[in-house]
């Protein structure tokens, strides 16, 4: 069979199950409710929510734009294990004091904690607003990438007998199936089988790179006279940007608003903090295997350093399925686990859209079934709006991540810090956003994304949240009523 | 009293995670010639062997962060109204 026949057969036989995972969850549904809808009931255990958490956080970017990145700025890019890595330090500052609250008041949305913190006041219900359209932005952002990468990966895995848009509107099609049809139990156990596939498949790859390329001194040794800069102790600029990019994605991806529902979805806390336990081991086990790809690549492959470098993982496996029957397989494993990794990303961005659109920015005022129903019709329409621009491939798939950080970064202040200090107001913490997001997209649009190493989204997180302190503790003076 | 020792266990653990990230980046080291370690060269080696440790100790202290779900929940006003007061 050829590689293109194989992958083929893979590919329908993963999508086939998928479809069979939709419609057990979609029987397992006790009440069409949001809760039930959006957050599986609240019944998540800790497999199924670490397997859900991994899925759901190593994406189509980990899969193919990280190894690009790494291919084009070299060893330097291990910085991505460390922001991978700070996002579960900095849950602690999220979990404990979110988890009891969603419990207790029933959250099924971010926007459900920003009402109840800052209540029902005009700045409070302009601040929710503003932080959940800045959600959809990201979101929608976010859910782009994932239909770009799926479109590639289909192609690449079928020799291109699924043509880049067919892939791209055919599995955006499946995965609005299921995910309307089985909700969030639906995606966390798909996402729990695509986690295992992800891992497995990479695992695999990097050992075949390895073995191939003579072990890991051999690769280095090569990558040192093919590109010395590849190698090179960083500059003082590239390690202010290691820290600046460990603080835009630690602090940025906690207020994702898939990770803020997953807390909500765990059955108990004792399940989400084992969760956390083992999800602050999987930055080493996938992220840096990743990263050591897009090394090895550099002693094989010559692509160029723009758009075409998040190609670097697909033309890899594609060399690596050229060497017998037994690789070929491999390598379609490896492509259908990359395939699910995408997948998984996409269906939880979507269905987070979904519950965003009809309860934090339309919605509250319909009974449960109906916002529900609606968030899966709002779902839908976002995707198919999506399609369209997905068919473009203007943009590198980093530069999409870290637009959408830049943004999604400015709604920090009213999670982490709302929750530990009383004082803040909702006032002030809106002034803080409309600043700090006018000053990062400000300085994006200007070309200056990053200002010696920092990034823009950094930069108006810093403002951004000087203006909440100042803003909290400042009290306007009101005229004093005379008494007659 | 066991609590309030795994509490300061805990922010102890999340102190030297905190210094650990900063060791894992080479500031401290511009240019200049880097030896191999395990196949890497030993600025990488330095910030892995960094991240590693960092998930030992974020995993010990994930096992003795207590999330109640029935926790008091001091920091949310009771009703909308009274966040009407304090947050706006």
């Amino acid at each position: 069979m050829s590689f293109s026949e194989v992958g083929v057969l893979a590919l329908a036989v993963y999508l086939t199950v998928l479809l069979g995972v939709a419609e057990v969850a979609n029987r397992a549904r006790r009440e069409l409710t949001p809760s039930d809808h959006f957050l599986g009931g609240r019944e998540l255990g800790v497999f199924v929510l670490f397997l859900t958490l991994y899925a759901t956080a190593y994406s189509g970017n980990s899969l193919l734009g990280y190894p690009g990145r790494a291919y084009r700025t070299g060893f330097s890019f291990v910085m991505a294990t460390g922001f991978m890595m700070a996002i579960i330090v900095t849950f602690h500052a999220l979990v404990p004091r979110l988890r009891p609250a969603a419990i207790q008041r029933g959250y099924v949305t971010p926007g459900d904690f920003l009402r109840d913190r800052f209540g029902g006041s005009r700045s409070g219900r302009i601040l929710g607003f503003s932080v959940a359209m800045l959600m959809v932005f990201a979101l929608a952002n976010f859910l782009l990438a994932q239909l770009k990468a799926m479109g590639y990966v289909a192609s690449l895995v079928t020799g291109d007998l699924v043509p880049y848009s067919w892939g791209v509107i055919g599995l955006a099609g499946l995965i609005l199936f299921y995910e309307t049809r089985g909700g969030m139990r639906a995606v966390a156990w798909t996402d729990a089988a695509q986690g295992i596939l992800m891992a497995v498949g990479l695992l695999t790859l990097l050992v075949w790179l390895l073995v191939g390329s003579g072990g890991m001194t051999q690769i280095t040794l090569e990558v040192s006279k093919i590109r010395p800069e590849a190698v090179a102790v960083p500059d003082l600029k590239t390690s202010v940007n290691w820290f600046s990019t460990i603080a835009l994605l630690g602090l940025g991806s906690v207020v994702y608003p898939q990770a803020i529902q997953r807390i909500y979805a765990a059955r108990t806390g004792r399940a989400l903090s084992q969760s956390f336990a083992l999800m602050t081991y999987m930055p080493l086990l996938t992220t840096f295997v990743v990263t050591l790809i897009g090394i090895a690549a550099i002693t094989r492959l010559e692509v160029g350093t723009g758009i075409d470098a998040d190609g670097v993982m697909p033309l890899l496996l594609n060399e690596w399925a050229q060497e017998g029957p037994i690789s070929r397989v491999g390598a379609v494993v490896v492509f259908i686990g990359a395939l699910s990794a995408i997948m998984s990303t996409a269906d939880s961005c979507l269905l987070s859209l979904g519950s965003l659109l009809a309860r934090d920015v339309f919605g509250r005022t319909g009974d449960g079934a109906k916002q529900a129903q609606q968030g899966k019709w709002l779902a839908g329409l976002v995707l198919v709006a999506m399609i369209p621009l997905a068919l473009h491939r203007d943009v590198t798939l980093w530069r999409l991540i870290e637009l959408k950080m830049e943004i999604l970064i400015q709604c920090v202040p009213a999670f982490l810090l709302a929750l530990h200090w009383g004082k803040q107001t909702a006032t002030a913490t809106l002034m803080g956003l409309v600043v700090g997001t006018i000053l990062s997209v400000g300085l994006t649009y200007l070309g200056f994304s990053q200002v010696f190493g920092v990034h823009a989204g950094v930069a108006g997180l810093v403002l951004n949240c000087v203006v909440v302190v100042i803003g909290s503790y400042w009290k306007p003076s009101l005229p004093v009523p005379v008494k007659a | 009293m066991r609590m309030k020792s795994r509490k300061t266990g805990r922010r102890i653990l999340l102190g030297m995670i905190g210094f650990l990230f900063v060791a894992s980046v080479p500031w401290y080291r511009q240019g200049g010639e880097f030896q191999l370690f395990l196949g890497l060269p030993d600025w990488v080696a330095v910030a892995i062997g960094c991240y590693a440790v960092a998930a030992c100790l974020n995993s010990w202290a994930w096992l003795w962060t207590e999330v109640d779900d029935h926790a008091e929940l001091n920091f949310l006003p009771k009703s909308n109204d009274q966040a009407e007061e304090k947050g706006s």
